[in-house]
């Protein structure tokens, strides 16, 4: 759905892994950025929000009180839910900081779990020649398929929840992950020190994990949050077709599904998550512009 | 040329087995037993055992496997549990509104992105390149329903256009009403993408020589760069543009939903909310294929437009 899940060229991949040697340079750069700093600015606000959302909130983000249903915000009756409440009387503020925490929570979950695989495959297929093409083309496989419909087939498989969700964001994470790894796994195994290690005697295990891996896994890590607004976007869709997170979850997607009977009296009910879900995507997306800026030489000038 | 067309067919055959292989899995985890829903609440234990025996329930599982592909093979994909219409059938019902969605929505989107990535690139540096970039990242961050919602809440609501369903086919009045909101939201995630790749295809057209000739026989700026330079930028421009039509079939999966309009997508997503696993299949099988076969095209389409590729 977007185009930063169109295939690079190989070469491109490893100009932004050699670039990303030098990250500290990297990172003065993206911070005199000013997009890319309010960007970087926001995310950690929000991520902070996330982790603190049970101190934070100011009520209890299921406590119904039908009183106070659909009530705008700013209207005198609720003045104490500043973006009023949803259609059972729930603060929407303190949902849409539930919302944010288990949304980021799956995404993170699920991407940090599926860019693993995708990590570990990225570096057999550099270690492993002969395993390189078979893997490789696995992946290249993935990458071509649209993925929503993993998400479709998965939750059809596995029946809709969280779990199908989890599943679906991980498996999409794993391919593009496992291009990035392969990329910079390959420009380590140029490095001196494999052979040294390998002259003096170690097994594979070991020059995998001990020396390969660990000097991949900087670079990775930075690809893996950039997929998160990916994640985002994606589980926020297969919630709000009702095929994740399951009401009455305080999740952003299926809020704003559920929002929707309401559009014409209370539109505020699914507008509000849906531009915090923008908003944070956004942000990704803009650092993640910033970065690969950065990182390609050429777009630079 | 034939030869490139062969290979791309021999990668698809292994991934044409493993998407079978799933809508084969989605009818193995029917939680009811087939046989003793064929055999009816009287039957006796025997009975349900000799329809099992018929139905080839008892058989291993590959052989089971076998029986599906050549079931699939002859277009036999089962019954819809709810509508109890085959499902080639009600696939028939739905495959055409979501290629004429997906058509509207490419109409105007990918005019409306190289025009956008043209004037991007062309006025460079400057605000409206900033502007239109922006936009750009923001079409690809925004999520697909909140424009659908938008547009519901202020276009639908205000009784301007139709917002809920089909109302026939796109070649009369009704129809081509009723496709106007969902298409435009269709196609609104699709502009970003096609203006940022314009644009920085064009930019490298605009730096060739035959520009600078161009420019030197003293051509006008925009002549130069539309029938110079866009029309060499346009090659990896509609391959992009190709490749980016399958994620469009996912956007139409939320699209479809959302304004009730009858497809593939919306029948997909309904047949697994509902566990109506026959169909969930079918429509999994269908837009995995339709994928397939979009991007077969293309692959073929771009070795005929650049032959390098087809050589490598």
């Amino acid at each position: 759905m977007s185009d930063a899940s169109l295939p690079l060229p190989a070469d491109a991949d490893q100009l932004a892994i050699a670039a990303l040697r030098r990250k500290n340079a990297i990172w003065r750069r993206i911070l005199r950025d000013p997009p890319a700093a309010l960007a970087t600015l926001f995310l950690v606000v929000v991520v902070a929000a996330a982790i603190f959302a049970p101190l934070i909130a100011p009520f209890d983000p299921y406590a119904s009180n039908m009183r106070l249903r659909l009530c705008p915000p700013g209207a005198a009756r609720c003045a104490a839910n500043w973006l009023g409440t949803d259609q059972t009387g729930r603060d929407m503020v303190s949902r849409l900081l539930f919302g944010l925490r288990s949304t980021l929570g799956i995404c993170i979950l699920a991407v940090a779990i599926g860019g693993g695989f995708g990590a570990v495959i990225g570096l057999f297929a550099a270690y492993y020649r002969r395993l390189e093409t078979p893997l490789m083309r696995l992946v290249d496989i993935m990458l071509s398929f649209p993925p929503i419909l993993f998400g479709l087939a998965i939750a059809a498989v596995l029946g809709t929840g969280l779990t199908s969700l989890l599943i679906a964001l991980g498996v999409t994470a794993i391919p593009s992950i496992a291009r990035i790894s392969r990329a910079a796994a390959q420009s380590t195994m140029q490095q001196e020190y494999m052979e040294a290690g390998r002259a003096v005697g170690l097994g594979d295990g070991a020059l995998i994990w001990r020396y390969l891996a660990i000097n991949c896994w900087p670079t990775i890590l930075i690809y893996l949050t950039l997929q998160l607004g990916q994640a985002i976007l994606l589980g926020a869709a297969l919630s709000f077709l009702g095929l994740g997170a399951q009401p009455p979850t305080a999740e952003l997607g299926s809020m704003a599904a559920d929002g929707r009977k309401f559009l014409q009296i209370a539109p505020y009910v699914s507008t509000v998550p849906c531009a915090v879900i923008f908003l944070v995507v956004l942000a990704f997306n803009v650092l993640g512009d910033a970065l690969r800026d950065a990182l390609d030489p050429k777009l630079r000038q | 040329m034939a030869r490139h067309i062969a290979q791309r067919l021999m990668i698809s055959l292994p991934v044409l087995l493993g998407v079978l292989l799933i809508g084969f899995l989605l009818l193995q985890v029917v939680p009811t037993d087939p046989a003793t829903v064929v055999a009816g609440p009287t039957a006796t234990q025997a009975e349900v055992a000799a329809i099992r025996h018929d139905m080839g329930l008892d058989q291993p599982v590959w052989v089971q496997f076998a029986r599906y592909l050549s079931r699939v093979a002859r277009l036999d994909l089962g019954r819809s549990m709810i509508s109890n219409r085959t499902v080639v059938e009600e696939i028939g019902f739905t495959l055409w509104p979501t290629v004429e969605l997906m058509l509207a929505s490419l109409i105007w989107a990918v005019p409306a992105g190289i025009s956008l990535g043209t004037i991007a690139a062309r006025k460079r540096g400057t605000l409206v390149d900033r502007a239109i970039m922006a936009l750009s990242v923001m079409g690809v961050s925004v999520p697909i329903f909140w424009i659908g919602l938008l547009l519901i809440q202020y276009v639908g609501g205000a009784g301007l256009l139709p917002f809920q369903g089909r109302d026939g086919p796109i070649w009369t009045l009704d129809g081509l009403h009723s496709i106007i909101l969902p298409a435009f939201t269709l196609g609104a995630v699709f502009v970003g993408p096609v203006a940022r790749m314009t644009r920085t295809s064009l930019l490298e057209t605009l730096g060739a020589d035959y520009v600078r000739t161009a420019r030197a026989k003293g051509a006008s700026d925009w002549r130069v760069t539309i029938r110079h330079a866009l029309r060499n930028a346009l090659i990896p421009i509609v391959t992009l543009v190709g490749l980016q039509i399958g994620f469009l079939l996912g956007g139409s999966v939320v699209t479809e939903t959302m304004f009730s309009w009858p497809g593939v997508g919306r029948m997909a997503v309904g047949a697994i909310t509902s566990s109506d696993f026959p169909l969930a299949q079918g429509a999994i099988l269908i837009l995995a294929v339709g994928f397939m076969t979009i991007n077969l095209i293309v692959d073929v389409l771009y070795a005929y437009l650049d032959p390098r590729i087809a050589r490598s």
